[in-house]
Protein backbone atom coordinates (compact mmCIF):
# COMPACT_ATOMS: atom_id res chain seq x y z
CA UNK A 1 0.00 0.00 0.00
CA UNK A 2 1.03 3.11 -0.90
CA UNK A 3 2.21 6.18 1.77
CA UNK A 4 -0.08 8.78 1.60
CA UNK A 5 1.42 12.02 0.58
CA UNK A 6 -0.04 14.19 3.91
CA UNK A 7 2.27 12.25 5.76
CA UNK A 8 4.99 13.75 3.81
CA UNK A 9 3.66 17.31 3.52
CA UNK A 10 2.52 16.91 7.75
CA UNK A 11 6.19 15.96 8.21
CA UNK A 12 7.71 18.90 6.59
CA UNK A 13 6.28 21.23 8.29
CA UNK A 14 8.17 23.26 10.82
CA UNK A 15 7.05 22.27 14.13
CA UNK A 16 7.26 18.74 12.91
CA UNK A 17 10.55 19.11 11.67
CA UNK A 18 12.34 21.35 14.36
CA UNK A 19 10.37 18.70 17.16
CA UNK A 20 12.10 15.73 15.52
CA UNK A 21 15.66 16.97 14.67
CA UNK A 22 16.22 20.15 17.37
CA UNK A 23 19.36 19.61 19.73
CA UNK A 24 17.19 21.77 22.41
CA UNK A 25 16.49 19.17 25.39
CA UNK A 26 12.76 20.59 24.60
CA UNK A 27 12.30 18.86 21.74
CA UNK A 28 10.58 15.34 21.01
CA UNK A 29 12.13 14.03 24.33
CA UNK A 30 10.32 16.93 26.39
CA UNK A 31 7.20 15.79 24.80
CA UNK A 32 8.05 11.84 26.01
CA UNK A 33 8.44 13.03 29.63
CA UNK A 34 5.28 14.50 29.62
CA UNK A 35 3.43 11.40 27.77
CA UNK A 36 5.41 9.37 30.43
CA UNK A 37 4.11 11.88 33.52
CA UNK A 38 0.88 11.30 32.15
CA UNK A 39 1.14 7.67 31.92
CA UNK A 40 2.36 7.68 35.54
CA UNK A 41 -0.77 9.71 36.58
CA UNK A 42 -3.05 8.02 34.67
CA UNK A 43 -2.20 3.94 34.79
CA UNK A 44 -0.51 4.51 38.33
CA UNK A 45 -4.00 5.02 40.80
CA UNK A 46 -6.28 3.12 38.00
CA UNK A 47 -3.53 0.00 38.73
CA UNK A 48 -4.39 0.91 42.86
CA UNK A 49 -7.89 0.91 42.42
CA UNK A 50 -7.86 -2.19 40.51
CA UNK A 51 -5.93 -3.99 43.47
CA UNK A 52 -8.52 -2.53 45.81
CA UNK A 53 -11.09 -3.86 43.61
CA UNK A 54 -9.50 -7.22 43.87
CA UNK A 55 -9.02 -7.42 47.50
CA UNK A 56 -5.79 -5.59 48.14
CA UNK A 57 -5.51 -3.14 51.04
CA UNK A 58 -9.50 -4.09 51.94
CA UNK A 59 -9.08 -1.68 55.09
CA UNK A 60 -9.39 1.50 51.96
CA UNK A 61 -13.13 2.86 52.08
CA UNK A 62 -14.24 3.09 48.39
CA UNK A 63 -15.98 6.15 48.14
CA UNK A 64 -13.24 8.38 48.42
CA UNK A 65 -11.39 7.03 45.73
CA UNK A 66 -13.69 8.77 43.67
CA UNK A 67 -11.76 11.77 44.08
CA UNK A 68 -8.60 10.06 42.23
CA UNK A 69 -10.01 10.10 38.77
CA UNK A 70 -9.81 13.81 38.39
CA UNK A 71 -6.00 13.14 38.61
CA UNK A 72 -6.49 9.91 36.53
CA UNK A 73 -8.43 12.35 33.45
CA UNK A 74 -5.91 15.15 33.71
CA UNK A 75 -3.33 12.08 33.23
CA UNK A 76 -5.35 11.84 30.04
CA UNK A 77 -5.33 14.90 28.72
CA UNK A 78 -2.04 15.84 28.89
CA UNK A 79 -1.57 12.18 27.52
CA UNK A 80 -4.09 13.06 24.20
CA UNK A 81 -1.77 16.43 24.32
CA UNK A 82 1.68 15.32 24.32
CA UNK A 83 0.54 11.99 21.83
CA UNK A 84 -0.35 14.12 19.23
CA UNK A 85 3.03 15.79 19.30
CA UNK A 86 4.45 12.53 19.41
CA UNK A 87 2.77 11.79 15.78
CA UNK A 88 3.21 15.02 14.78
CA UNK A 89 6.74 14.50 14.98
CA UNK A 90 6.85 11.18 12.91
CA UNK A 91 3.78 11.00 11.56
CA UNK A 92 4.65 8.69 8.66
CA UNK A 93 6.35 6.29 11.65
CA UNK A 94 3.75 6.48 13.27
CA UNK A 95 0.49 5.71 10.97
CA UNK A 96 2.87 3.13 8.97
CA UNK A 97 3.08 0.52 12.24
CA UNK A 98 0.45 -1.78 12.44
CA UNK A 99 1.31 -1.62 16.38
CA UNK A 100 0.86 2.63 16.92
CA UNK A 101 -3.29 1.01 15.69
CA UNK A 102 -3.08 -1.76 18.40
CA UNK A 103 -2.03 0.56 21.22
CA UNK A 104 -4.79 3.55 20.54
CA UNK A 105 -6.95 0.61 19.99
CA UNK A 106 -6.31 -0.39 23.50
CA UNK A 107 -5.95 2.74 24.71
CA UNK A 108 -9.56 3.33 23.47
CA UNK A 109 -11.36 0.03 25.46
CA UNK A 110 -8.76 1.04 28.88
CA UNK A 111 -10.70 4.51 28.67
CA UNK A 112 -13.62 3.39 28.43
CA UNK A 113 -13.17 0.87 31.20
CA UNK A 114 -11.95 3.91 33.22
CA UNK A 115 -15.20 5.61 32.45
CA UNK A 116 -17.65 2.85 33.27
CA UNK A 117 -15.97 1.89 36.63
CA UNK A 118 -16.52 5.85 37.55
CA UNK A 119 -20.38 5.66 36.22
CA UNK A 120 -21.10 2.14 37.64
CA UNK A 121 -19.13 1.63 40.78
CA UNK A 122 -18.29 5.23 42.15
CA UNK A 123 -20.71 8.08 40.76
CA UNK A 124 -23.57 5.89 42.32
CA UNK A 125 -23.70 6.93 46.06
CA UNK A 126 -26.76 4.50 46.84
CA UNK A 127 -24.00 1.43 46.86
CA UNK A 128 -22.87 -0.05 49.60
CA UNK A 129 -19.26 -1.31 49.45
CA UNK A 130 -20.34 -5.44 48.66
CA UNK A 131 -22.64 -3.72 45.39
CA UNK A 132 -19.67 -1.43 44.37
CA UNK A 133 -17.07 -4.57 44.66
CA UNK A 134 -19.83 -6.70 42.60
CA UNK A 135 -19.78 -4.20 39.86
CA UNK A 136 -16.38 -3.09 39.79
CA UNK A 137 -14.73 -6.76 39.83
CA UNK A 138 -15.00 -7.65 36.31
CA UNK A 139 -13.99 -3.65 34.99
CA UNK A 140 -10.98 -4.14 37.64
CA UNK A 141 -9.61 -7.31 35.75
CA UNK A 142 -10.36 -5.52 32.51
CA UNK A 143 -8.52 -2.52 33.21
CA UNK A 144 -5.49 -3.80 34.79
CA UNK A 145 -5.77 -6.59 31.64
CA UNK A 146 -5.47 -3.11 29.20
CA UNK A 147 -3.13 -1.21 30.63
CA UNK A 148 -0.75 -4.24 30.54
CA UNK A 149 -1.34 -4.02 26.60
CA UNK A 150 -1.55 -0.39 26.34
CA UNK A 151 2.20 -0.24 28.51
CA UNK A 152 3.37 -3.08 26.21
CA UNK A 153 2.23 -2.20 22.71
CA UNK A 154 3.23 1.63 23.66
CA UNK A 155 6.87 0.46 24.61
CA UNK A 156 7.24 -1.46 21.60
CA UNK A 157 6.43 1.44 19.22
CA UNK A 158 10.18 2.15 20.08
CA UNK A 159 11.58 -1.46 18.75
CA UNK A 160 9.26 -1.49 15.59
CA UNK A 161 8.51 0.62 12.59
CA UNK A 162 8.55 0.34 8.60
CA UNK A 163 9.46 3.72 7.95
CA UNK A 164 11.47 6.02 10.14
CA UNK A 165 10.35 9.09 8.03
CA UNK A 166 8.51 9.74 4.53
CA UNK A 167 10.30 7.74 1.30
CA UNK A 168 12.68 6.14 4.44
CA UNK A 169 12.40 2.73 5.10
CA UNK A 170 13.81 1.68 8.85
CA UNK B 1 35.25 13.67 41.38
CA UNK B 2 35.41 10.81 38.54
CA UNK B 3 34.46 7.22 38.41
CA UNK B 4 37.59 6.09 39.63
CA UNK B 5 36.66 8.19 42.93
CA UNK B 6 33.55 7.17 43.24
CA UNK B 7 33.88 3.92 43.26
CA UNK B 8 37.08 3.88 45.77
CA UNK B 9 34.09 5.76 47.85
CA UNK B 10 31.52 3.75 47.80
CA UNK B 11 32.95 -0.31 47.36
CA UNK B 12 34.00 -0.70 50.76
CA UNK B 13 30.60 0.12 52.26
CA UNK B 14 29.01 -3.05 50.51
CA UNK B 15 31.87 -5.40 52.07
CA UNK B 16 31.81 -4.13 55.61
CA UNK B 17 28.41 -3.13 55.60
CA UNK B 18 27.08 -6.56 55.29
CA UNK B 19 29.70 -7.53 57.51
CA UNK B 20 28.29 -5.44 60.50
CA UNK B 21 24.94 -6.67 59.07
CA UNK B 22 25.42 -10.09 59.51
CA UNK B 23 27.18 -9.42 62.91
CA UNK B 24 24.00 -7.56 64.26
CA UNK B 25 21.84 -10.07 62.47
CA UNK B 26 23.47 -12.58 64.47
CA UNK B 27 23.48 -11.01 67.90
CA UNK B 28 19.90 -10.45 67.56
CA UNK B 29 19.11 -14.38 68.08
CA UNK B 30 20.58 -14.09 71.29
CA UNK B 31 19.82 -10.56 72.56
CA UNK B 32 16.23 -10.36 72.32
CA UNK B 33 15.57 -6.97 71.43
CA UNK B 34 13.36 -5.54 67.99
CA UNK B 35 15.69 -2.62 67.84
CA UNK B 36 18.98 -4.89 67.11
CA UNK B 37 17.16 -7.05 64.66
CA UNK B 38 15.77 -4.21 62.73
CA UNK B 39 18.85 -2.10 62.72
CA UNK B 40 20.30 -5.29 61.01
CA UNK B 41 18.01 -5.28 58.12
CA UNK B 42 18.31 -1.97 57.56
CA UNK B 43 21.96 -2.05 57.09
CA UNK B 44 20.95 -5.12 54.54
CA UNK B 45 18.69 -2.64 53.08
CA UNK B 46 20.90 0.25 52.85
CA UNK B 47 24.11 -2.17 51.80
CA UNK B 48 21.58 -3.50 49.09
CA UNK B 49 21.04 0.55 47.94
CA UNK B 50 24.79 1.44 47.84
CA UNK B 51 25.74 -1.18 46.05
CA UNK B 52 24.17 -0.22 42.68
CA UNK B 53 26.07 2.78 42.19
CA UNK B 54 29.23 0.58 43.70
CA UNK B 55 28.52 -1.58 41.01
CA UNK B 56 27.89 1.17 38.10
CA UNK B 57 30.88 3.19 39.04
CA UNK B 58 33.03 0.02 38.41
CA UNK B 59 32.74 0.67 34.55
CA UNK B 60 33.97 3.72 34.45
CA UNK B 61 36.58 3.44 36.75
CA UNK B 62 37.96 0.33 34.68
CA UNK B 63 37.88 2.56 31.32
CA UNK B 64 40.04 4.79 33.11
CA UNK B 65 42.13 2.46 34.54
CA UNK B 66 42.81 0.60 31.15
CA UNK B 67 44.77 3.39 29.47
CA UNK B 68 47.59 2.24 32.19
CA UNK B 69 49.72 -0.54 30.93
CA UNK B 70 50.90 -1.37 33.51
CA UNK B 71 47.17 -2.31 34.87
CA UNK B 72 45.72 -5.81 33.41
CA UNK B 73 42.43 -5.89 32.24
CA UNK B 74 42.32 -9.71 32.94
CA UNK B 75 42.13 -9.09 36.61
CA UNK B 76 39.76 -6.11 35.96
CA UNK B 77 37.39 -8.64 34.58
CA UNK B 78 38.22 -10.93 36.71
CA UNK B 79 36.76 -8.58 39.67
CA UNK B 80 33.89 -7.79 37.74
CA UNK B 81 32.71 -10.96 37.31
CA UNK B 82 33.12 -11.39 40.79
CA UNK B 83 30.96 -8.70 41.19
CA UNK B 84 28.37 -9.43 39.16
CA UNK B 85 27.74 -12.31 41.11
CA UNK B 86 28.01 -10.63 44.30
CA UNK B 87 25.21 -8.46 43.22
CA UNK B 88 22.74 -10.56 42.51
CA UNK B 89 22.98 -12.10 46.85
CA UNK B 90 23.10 -8.63 47.92
CA UNK B 91 20.12 -7.51 46.15
CA UNK B 92 17.80 -10.84 47.39
CA UNK B 93 19.27 -9.67 50.96
CA UNK B 94 18.28 -6.26 50.65
CA UNK B 95 14.86 -7.46 49.56
CA UNK B 96 14.13 -10.17 51.84
CA UNK B 97 14.82 -7.81 54.44
CA UNK B 98 12.65 -5.38 53.33
CA UNK B 99 10.02 -7.95 53.84
CA UNK B 100 11.26 -8.53 57.08
CA UNK B 101 11.22 -4.98 58.03
CA UNK B 102 7.55 -4.34 56.85
CA UNK B 103 5.98 -7.53 58.42
CA UNK B 104 8.08 -6.13 61.97
CA UNK B 105 6.42 -2.87 61.29
CA UNK B 106 3.04 -4.33 60.93
CA UNK B 107 3.80 -6.41 64.24
CA UNK B 108 3.19 -9.47 62.07
CA UNK B 109 5.49 -12.27 62.91
CA UNK B 110 8.19 -12.42 60.68
CA UNK B 111 9.06 -15.95 58.93
CA UNK B 112 10.65 -18.46 60.24
CA UNK B 113 11.50 -18.86 56.39
CA UNK B 114 12.16 -15.49 55.64
CA UNK B 115 15.20 -15.26 58.84
CA UNK B 116 16.56 -18.40 57.67
CA UNK B 117 16.64 -17.36 53.79
CA UNK B 118 18.04 -13.96 55.05
CA UNK B 119 21.22 -15.31 57.41
CA UNK B 120 21.91 -17.56 54.29
CA UNK B 121 21.77 -14.93 51.71
CA UNK B 122 23.80 -12.51 54.07
CA UNK B 123 26.42 -14.63 54.69
CA UNK B 124 26.60 -15.83 50.92
CA UNK B 125 27.25 -12.20 50.45
CA UNK B 126 29.63 -11.86 53.20
CA UNK B 127 32.03 -14.08 51.33
CA UNK B 128 31.13 -13.10 47.49
CA UNK B 129 31.72 -8.89 48.81
CA UNK B 130 34.99 -9.81 50.50
CA UNK B 131 36.03 -11.95 47.10
CA UNK B 132 35.29 -8.92 44.81
CA UNK B 133 36.96 -6.76 47.14
CA UNK B 134 39.86 -9.06 47.28
CA UNK B 135 40.31 -9.34 43.16
CA UNK B 136 39.40 -5.55 42.93
CA UNK B 137 42.53 -4.92 45.19
CA UNK B 138 44.50 -7.23 43.47
CA UNK B 139 44.49 -5.32 40.41
CA UNK B 140 46.27 -2.35 42.18
CA UNK B 141 47.94 -3.95 44.92
CA UNK B 142 50.71 -6.20 43.96
CA UNK B 143 51.78 -7.32 47.51
CA UNK B 144 48.33 -8.96 48.06
CA UNK B 145 47.92 -11.11 44.98
CA UNK B 146 47.37 -14.24 46.62
CA UNK B 147 48.32 -17.69 45.74
CA UNK B 148 45.39 -18.89 46.72
CA UNK B 149 44.22 -19.37 43.17
CA UNK B 150 43.85 -23.12 42.81
CA UNK B 151 41.49 -23.93 46.05
CA UNK B 152 38.84 -26.22 45.57
CA UNK B 153 36.30 -23.55 46.46
CA UNK B 154 37.45 -20.85 44.25
CA UNK B 155 37.19 -23.19 41.15
CA UNK B 156 33.61 -23.75 42.69
CA UNK B 157 32.27 -20.24 43.01
CA UNK B 158 34.11 -19.54 39.59
CA UNK B 159 32.01 -21.91 38.18
CA UNK B 160 28.88 -20.04 39.00
CA UNK B 161 30.75 -16.12 38.23
CA UNK B 162 29.06 -15.14 34.80
CA UNK B 163 31.95 -13.74 32.30
CA UNK B 164 30.81 -10.16 32.15
CA UNK B 165 31.74 -9.83 28.25
CA UNK B 166 28.96 -13.06 27.62
CA UNK B 167 26.64 -11.24 30.22
CA UNK B 168 26.59 -8.03 28.26
CA UNK B 169 26.20 -9.50 25.58
CA UNK B 170 23.67 -11.78 26.42
CA UNK B 171 21.45 -8.90 27.39
CA UNK B 172 21.86 -7.12 24.30
CA UNK B 173 21.57 -10.49 22.06
CA UNK B 174 17.65 -10.18 21.25
CA UNK B 175 16.06 -6.69 20.67
CA UNK B 176 12.76 -8.23 22.04
CA UNK B 177 14.25 -9.80 25.56
CA UNK B 178 15.65 -6.03 25.54
CA UNK B 179 12.30 -4.64 24.66
CA UNK B 180 10.66 -7.23 27.52
CA UNK B 181 13.00 -5.28 30.17
CA UNK B 182 11.87 -2.28 29.20
CA UNK B 183 8.25 -2.74 29.61
CA UNK B 184 8.75 -4.79 32.81
CA UNK B 185 10.32 -1.33 33.59
CA UNK B 186 7.43 0.81 33.21
CA UNK B 187 5.20 -1.78 34.70
CA UNK B 188 7.41 -1.30 37.96
CA UNK B 189 7.02 2.95 37.30
CA UNK B 190 3.42 2.50 37.36
CA UNK B 191 2.94 0.56 40.75
CA UNK B 192 5.77 2.75 42.39
CA UNK B 193 3.95 6.22 41.23
CA UNK B 194 0.71 4.25 41.91
CA UNK B 195 1.03 3.32 45.35
CA UNK B 196 3.90 5.28 47.17
CA UNK B 197 2.92 8.27 44.98
CA UNK B 198 -1.07 8.32 45.83
CA UNK B 199 0.56 7.90 49.90
CA UNK B 200 2.22 10.85 49.25
CA UNK B 201 -0.34 12.96 47.66
CA UNK B 202 -2.75 12.14 50.75
CA UNK B 203 -0.38 13.60 53.16
CA UNK B 204 0.27 16.45 51.23
CA UNK B 205 -3.93 16.48 51.07
CA UNK B 206 -5.66 15.17 48.34
CA UNK B 207 -8.32 13.16 48.51
CA UNK B 208 -8.18 13.67 51.91
CA UNK B 209 -11.05 11.50 52.76
CA UNK B 210 -9.01 8.86 52.65
CA UNK B 211 -7.57 7.30 55.71
CA UNK B 212 -3.65 7.28 55.62
CA UNK B 213 -3.17 3.78 57.45
CA UNK B 214 -4.80 1.23 54.99
CA UNK B 215 -3.67 3.54 52.20
CA UNK B 216 -0.45 2.50 53.33
CA UNK B 217 -1.08 -1.30 52.67
CA UNK B 218 -0.93 -0.81 48.74
CA UNK B 219 3.05 0.54 49.27
CA UNK B 220 4.02 -3.50 49.02
CA UNK B 221 2.79 -3.44 45.70
CA UNK B 222 5.24 -0.22 44.90
CA UNK B 223 8.10 -1.67 46.81
CA UNK B 224 7.59 -4.78 44.93
CA UNK B 225 7.66 -2.14 41.26
CA UNK B 226 10.92 -1.30 42.54
CA UNK B 227 12.14 -4.31 43.08
CA UNK B 228 11.24 -5.10 39.28
CA UNK B 229 12.85 -1.84 38.50
CA UNK B 230 16.12 -2.69 40.03
CA UNK B 231 16.05 -6.01 38.68
CA UNK B 232 15.69 -4.71 34.80
CA UNK B 233 17.95 -1.60 35.15
CA UNK B 234 21.08 -3.61 36.46
CA UNK B 235 20.32 -6.06 33.76
CA UNK B 236 19.93 -3.06 31.16
CA UNK B 237 23.32 -1.23 32.71
CA UNK B 238 24.89 -4.75 32.52
CA UNK B 239 23.50 -5.14 28.43
CA UNK B 240 25.29 -1.39 27.73
CA UNK B 241 27.44 -0.70 30.46
CA UNK B 242 29.60 1.95 28.66
CA UNK B 243 26.39 3.50 27.40
CA UNK B 244 24.76 4.87 30.74
CA UNK B 245 28.19 5.63 32.50
CA UNK B 246 28.92 8.54 30.15
CA UNK B 247 25.56 9.82 30.53
CA UNK B 248 25.01 12.99 32.89
CA UNK B 249 21.09 11.87 33.52
CA UNK B 250 21.78 8.52 34.49
CA UNK B 251 24.05 9.39 36.76
CA UNK B 252 21.65 12.18 38.51
CA UNK B 253 18.77 9.52 38.01
CA UNK B 254 20.81 6.87 40.05
CA UNK B 255 21.27 9.88 42.45
CA UNK B 256 17.75 10.75 42.89
CA UNK B 257 16.69 6.97 43.46
CA UNK B 258 19.39 6.53 45.92
CA UNK B 259 17.91 10.18 47.46
CA UNK B 260 14.11 9.09 46.96
CA UNK B 261 14.49 6.17 48.87
CA UNK B 262 16.45 7.64 51.68
CA UNK B 263 13.10 9.78 52.02
CA UNK B 264 11.28 6.80 52.18
CA UNK B 265 13.40 5.69 54.64
CA UNK B 266 12.66 8.93 56.64
CA UNK B 267 8.74 8.92 56.50
CA UNK B 268 8.93 5.36 58.36
CA UNK B 269 11.50 5.46 60.40
CA UNK B 270 10.68 8.73 62.15
CA UNK B 271 7.63 10.00 63.57
CA UNK B 272 6.39 11.00 60.63
CA UNK B 273 4.52 7.69 60.00
CA UNK B 274 2.83 7.34 62.94
CA UNK B 275 1.80 10.34 63.13
CA UNK B 276 0.35 10.01 59.70
CA UNK B 277 -0.71 6.46 60.64
CA UNK B 278 -3.07 7.42 62.91
CA UNK B 279 -4.66 10.15 60.58
CA UNK B 280 -8.43 9.41 59.69
CA UNK B 281 -10.90 10.70 56.98
CA UNK B 282 -10.42 14.59 56.96
CA UNK B 283 -7.34 14.57 59.09
CA UNK B 284 -4.44 17.22 57.92
CA UNK B 285 -1.12 15.58 58.32
CA UNK B 286 1.69 17.24 60.30
CA UNK B 287 4.29 19.78 58.33
CA UNK B 288 6.96 17.77 58.75
CA UNK B 289 5.08 14.32 56.97
CA UNK B 290 4.22 16.84 54.12
CA UNK B 291 7.57 17.93 53.84
CA UNK B 292 8.97 14.31 53.56
CA UNK B 293 5.93 13.26 51.33
CA UNK B 294 6.53 16.62 48.88
CA UNK B 295 10.12 15.86 48.52
CA UNK B 296 9.12 12.49 47.87
CA UNK B 297 7.02 12.99 45.11
CA UNK B 298 9.97 15.66 43.41
CA UNK B 299 12.43 12.85 43.75
CA UNK B 300 9.91 10.11 41.65
CA UNK B 301 9.25 12.83 39.26
CA UNK B 302 12.59 14.04 38.99
CA UNK B 303 13.89 10.02 38.33
CA UNK B 304 11.04 9.84 35.42
CA UNK B 305 12.32 12.92 34.03
CA UNK B 306 15.97 11.87 34.21
CA UNK B 307 15.28 8.51 32.90
CA UNK B 308 13.56 10.17 29.97
CA UNK B 309 16.29 12.11 29.32
CA UNK B 310 19.37 9.37 29.39
CA UNK B 311 18.84 8.33 25.37
CA UNK B 312 19.18 12.14 23.76
CA UNK B 313 22.37 12.75 26.75
CA UNK B 314 24.48 9.84 25.82
CA UNK B 315 27.33 10.57 25.54
CA UNK B 316 27.25 13.76 27.69
CA UNK B 317 29.80 12.28 29.91
CA UNK B 318 33.70 12.69 28.12
CA UNK B 319 35.06 9.61 27.05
Amino acid sequence: MAVPLFLSTLEQSGLSTWLRETESLFGFYFILVFHTIGLALVVGPNAAIDLRLLGVAQGIPLPPLRNWFRLMWLGFTINVASGIFLVLAYPTKAFTNPDFYIKLTLVAFAVWTLYRMKRQVFDDSSLGEVAMLARGKILAVWSLVLWLGVITAGRLLAYTCSYLVYGVPC
Amino acid sequence: MDFPHLHLLLNHFPIIGTIMGVGLFLISFFVKTDEVRRSSLIVFVVMALLTIPAFMTGVGAQEKMVADSSVSNAMIQRHEGAAELAVWFMEITGALAVVALWQSAGRANPGRLNTLAILAFSLVTVGLMARTGNTGGEIRHLEVRSVQEGTAAETAIAYFEPSPAKFTRLMIANKWWWAFMMDLHFIGLVLLIGTIGMLNLRVLGFAKQLPIAPLNNLVPWGIAGFGINVLTGLLAFIGMPTFYSHDIAFVLKIGAIMLAVTVLGLFYLTSAFRDCEKLGPGQDAPLRAKLIAGTSLALWFAVIVLGRYIQPLQDSIAR
